[in-house]
């Protein structure tokens, strides 16, 4: 039985043979003494020694009054009526090996339980010295508070996973207005690598959102940023769960089915045509969209790329100006040069315009307000990005994007940064979240709610560390996120390494296995010691859950999720390795059109620049509606042959930048 | 600085301690104490030899007791609630309570238990007598003497309160033994009242009542720790023979001559005496548990004392 405790009905319970309701006949009875009183926050009772409830079971009270309080076991003890160990000792004469003792000393099992609930909830009252019931189905939805939103004209309940104990399984639900806003909202969930499931435990949950969300509370997707490996590259493909899995689904009232809509992005590889991702298999591949953007949607994101210095007012002026009066405008430099800068080879062209027209004029060293030391330090941040976010930047500002504006209800964005450099993963993040709030804020994003999963948070928003702005942003999803539809669900280790305040607004708040050290932070001063034992034994697939609707928090259990986990993924589907420049554009104009034979691919590329390749490739790829033509169209779009000797050397594209950077901070 | 006297001095207690020691005594605790000791109603009583002639000790080694054996103990508590005149009333309850232990587990078995008034009803009018009775408590007659005495009306109150636990402790074992008639039953004391028929054990530890005289005494209470006296034979009342024997439960250098020694009591029948030894190497192995916190855990067996704590906990605050 998950909870740890062999799964034994009360003899009392059998001997009556009301196994089916064994909760009829009382398992326990308070006790109150001067010194362990009940109060109206805990209280203490016995049970048989042989008894089915442990840490986590809820029970309920029932005074004579007909005050029900409804309360969850957090700690137990036992001892005899030894006096002093000594006694035991002297009885044994010294000798631990000696005759075992004929008689077992009196003992007693004595529980502690936090109050949940209590009927009626005025005036507060001690909890009375009563029988001690186990929780019915329906006590532990009043104990949760379940009935005020599963009840009543609007339900708004989330299944989360099934509590258990002593026989009584019942699923627990959590309140979607609680848990996606408006009234609070963000998910957190920590534990330790492997153990805790957090990455699984979201995948059921987003699946659970997407099937009970309420059609009152209108749309919701998810956008899910895939940092490690193949985590969450196979939502689309079903796992194979046992027989007892599926019964817990059932139970939870899921199907067990892998995510219907699905998006993919990744980025390319520095050779632009082969994609970062583990999904590489030759089978799925195709269902992944480039992510790639231009000099535009990096400029309007320049705060990412400075903040790792100290915050420089004349780079960021100096910025806005390139945004504001140099990008896609026609621009004079100050000697003669006519500029309209689109990509990042035009910006470089500019750059070196300036230091020339600079140098030649001699002793000045500012241009239009701008010291030269500043547009330098400008010239390599953006240069730089360039190079370390190769296969996301475009040099010729061809962009594919996620579909803001006509995002899909119940549809899963996944986004495989996994394959990025922190600068890069940074910049996606920040970009795509700050166009969901925009979109969000004015109502067109295509739905109303967005769960954004953040795994690895401490990397994002880390409780030490230098002030970032992708940190500034997550603090202020997590402030401000509810009230627009912007929910923030986050996993770490350690919760004590993210920001306070991230987590301290997570409305819902999940733990699963957790290492002893991070227990013993100030952070879980209110666990009692066999809670946080529970939590430090806890086996896969078994959390702690609190929830604004439930006082105390809760222990349950959920099933594996029906997708498949990243493991099984690249097992199933192993990523193919990079194939060479014509052969993944061969790979890729043949997943649009499989009657494409490869050879006429190579053909028509033979001699290109690849530059020219792969925009024609992606204009195909993002061409709707779909022309009927594939390689036709594509062939349109390539510019007119040039000679082969012109050709640049393969693999050498001049793809993101004109040349190398030595040292991309230096200023 | 004062001279040391000439004459004899005061031995100090150390002095009187090593002397007597010097003559062959066994030293007791020395503990202080200043209360009177009660009265003791029956110093004396006759025995028989039964397994020797004379009294011996012979060696036991501990061994485990039986899988299943019954436990019995009473309690009583009562209240002096007032006079009439100067007849005493006294309200009165009695419980007793057999548990059978089975895999070291002590389950209750029987319980039986009573609430009543004693009073020396033949003092009373016969209006205070209807008026006592009809309050719904039965009412015992507490054979009190003609002449009127304040504290021996009511010792002889609380003695038919004794009476009345005893009964109440003798159906509970009625109880037991006809549930259970082939478990050995252990009881707190004396089993003289009981049936020959009843597979009894009595476990005597007061030692009000002494039986042996002499040397035989002296063997029988300076008895070494682990080891049993010969059985001889007490006769308990109505006639009826019972089977007896002292066992020394634990070492008694340095305390008293009871300290540790029970009185083991059986039927006057040839299997209890050839079963003396085993019977008492079990006993010994029910030294463990302790049954502290009770004083007299140096005799008193913890299934007994488990059975006793039940009653009390389940008289709660009697009043
Ligand atoms: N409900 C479940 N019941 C049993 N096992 C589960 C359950 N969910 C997931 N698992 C198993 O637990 C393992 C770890 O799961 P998961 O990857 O979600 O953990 P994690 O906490 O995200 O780990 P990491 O910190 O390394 O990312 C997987 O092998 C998975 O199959
Ligand atoms: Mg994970």
């Amino acid at each position: 039985m998950w909870l740890g405790l062999p799964f034994r009905i009360p003899h009392s319970a059998l001997r009556i043979g009301t196994m089916t309701q064994p909760t009829a006949i009382p398992i326990g009875r308070v006790v109150a003494t001067e010194a362990l009183p009940s109060s109206a926050h805990q209280f203490h009772f016995w049970t048989a020694t042989d008894t089915a409830i442990g840490i986590g079971a809820i029970v309920r009270v029932d005074g004579p009054d007909g005050r029900v309080v409804h309360a969850v076991v957090v700690d137990a003890r036992a001892y005899s009526d030894l006096m002093t160990p000594l006694h035991d000792v002297l009885a044994a004469e010294g000798d631990p090996a000696g005759a075992a003792a004929p008689t077992r000393r009196t003992e007693i099992r004595l529980w502690t339980a936090n109050v949940l609930r209590q009927t009626p909830e005025e005036p507060v009252q001690p909890v009375p010295l009563s029988e001690v019931r186990l929780a019915t189905a329906d006590d532990v939805e009043v104990a949760l508070r379940m009935d005020g939103y599963l009840r009543g004209e609007r339900p708004s309940g989330i299944p989360v996973g099934l509590y258990s104990a002593g026989g009584v399984t019942s699923p627990i639900f959590v309140d979607a207005d609680f848990l996606l806003g408006p009234e609070s909202a963000h998910l957190n969930i920590t534990g330790i690598s492997g153990l805790a499931t957090k990455t699984s435990a979201v995948e059921f949950l987003l699946s659970a959102i997407f099937q009970h969300f309420p059609a009152h509370k209108g749309r919701v997707a998810a956008v899910c940023f895939n940092v490690k490996g193949p985590d969450l590259c196979f939502l689309d493909q079903p796992a194979q769960l046992t027989e007892a899995e599926q019964d817990m689904y059932r139970q939870l009232e899921i199907d067990p089915q892998p995510f219907e809509k699905v998006s993919y992005y990744a980025p390319y590889r520095p050779d632009g045509v082969n994609l970062n991702t583990l999904r590489s298999c030759p089978e799925l591949v195709g269902s992944v969209e480039p992510l790639t953007w231009g000099l535009r949607e990096v400029l309007d994101y320049h705060e990412v790329l400075l903040n790792r210095d100290d915050v420089d007012a004349k780079a960021d002026a100096f910025i806005d100006f390139l945004a504001d009066r140099v990008v896609e405008k026609e621009f004079d430099d100050d000697w003669g040069g006519k500029h309209r800068v689109r990509s990042f080879s035009d910006l470089e062209r500019l750059f070196r315009a300036i230091f020339d027209g600079l140098e030649g004029q001699g002793r000045s060293d500012m241009w239009r307000t701008h010291h030269i030391a500043t547009i330098r330090k400008v010239r390599n941040r953006l240069l730089n990005i360039s190079v370390r976010c190769k296969g996301l930047v475009t040099d010729d500002g061809g962009v594919s994007d996620l579909p803001f504006g006509a995002f899909e209800d119940r549809r899963v964005y996944v986004l495989d940064v996994a394959g990025m450099d922190q600068l890069g993963q940074d910049l996606v993040f920040t970009r795509v979240v700050s166009q969901l709030r925009e979109h969000l804020e004015r109502r067109d994003l295509g739905v109303e709610h967005v769960v954004v999963f953040v795994d690895e948070l401490n990397k994002y928003a880390p409780q030490d560390g230098p002030e970032t702005y992708v940190r500034k942003m997550l603090l202020d999803i997590s402030e401000r996120g509810r009230y627009l539809g912007l929910v923030l669900f986050g996993a770490q280790q350690f919760r004590s390494q993210v920001h306070r305040r991230v987590v301290g607004n997570a409305g819902t708040v999940v733990f699963g296995r957790m290492d002893l050290d991070e227990l013993a932070t100030p952070g879980y001063q209110v666990l009692s010691p066999a809670t946080k034992l529970r939590l430090a034994t806890l086996p896969k697939g078994e959390l702690m859950v609190r929830h604004p609707h439930f006082t105390q928090p809760v222990f349950l259990r959920f099933p594996r999720p029906a997708v498949l986990n990243g493991r099984g993924g690249v097992e199933r589907f192993p990523p193919s390795p990079d194939v060479s420049f014509a052969d993944a554009v061969a790979r890729q104009l043949a997943q649009l059109d499989r009657g494409i034979a490869p050879a006429r691919v190579k053909d028509l590329i033979d001699g290109r620049r690849e530059d020219d390749v792969r925009r024609a490739l992606l204009a195909t790829r993002r061409a709707r509606p779909r022309p009927r033509d594939i390689l036709g169209f594509f062939q349109s779009k390539l510019p007119a042959a040039v000679p082969r000797q012109n050709a640049e050397r393969p693999g050498a594209g001049t793809h993101a930048v004109v040349r190398p950077l030595e040292d991309p901070y230096a200023d | 600085m004062p001279t040391e006297p000439l004459m004899n001095p005061v031995p100090t207690r150390a002095r009187l301690r090593e002397a007597l020691r010097a003559m062959g005594a066994s030293l007791s605790a020395g503990r202080l104490a200043s209360n009177p000791i009660a009265p003791i109603q029956r110093p004396h009583a006759p025995a028989a030899m039964v397994e020797h002639d004379r009294i011996r000790a012979i060696p036991v080694r501990p061994l485990p007791p039986p899988p299943v054996v019954g436990f019995l103990d009473g309690i009583q508590r009562y209240s002096h609630e007032g006079n009439l005149g100067l007849v005493p009333v006294l309200r009165a309850h009695v419980a007793a309570m057999v548990q059978l232990r089975e895999d070291g587990r002590l389950r209750v078995r029987a319980k039986v238990e009573k609430d009543f008034l004693v009073a020396p009803v033949a003092r009373l009018t016969p209006a205070q007598r209807d008026r006592l009775m009809g309050l719904g408590l039965p009412v015992h007659e507490s054979r009190a003497e003609e002449m009127v005495h304040p504290l021996v009306d009511r010792q002889r109150a609380v003695e038919e309160i004794e009476r009345a636990r005893e009964a109440i402790e003798h159906a509970a074992a009625l109880q037991f033994v006809s549930d259970c008639p082939d478990f050995l039953l252990v009881v707190d004391g004396a089993i003289g009242e009981y049936p020959a028929s009843w597979r009894a054990v009595g476990v005597a530890k007061s030692h009000e009542t002494q039986f042996l005289s002499g040397p035989d005494l002296e063997v029988a209470l300076t008895l070494p720790y682990g080891t049993r006296t010969s059985v001889f034979a007490r006769t308990g009342s109505a006639g009826r023979k019972v089977h007896t024997w002292y066992l020394r439960l634990w070492p008694w250098e340095g305390e008293d001559l009871l300290y540790g020694l029970v009185r083991v009591e059986r039927n006057a029948d040839d299997e209890s005496m050839a079963a003396a030894t085993e019977l008492s190497g079990w006993l010994l192995s029910e030294r463990t548990p302790l049954s502290s916190p009770d004083g007299r855990w140096d005799r008193l067996l913890y299934p007994i004392h488990a059975v006793e704590e039940s009653l009390r906990a389940q008289a709660g605050s009697w009043a």
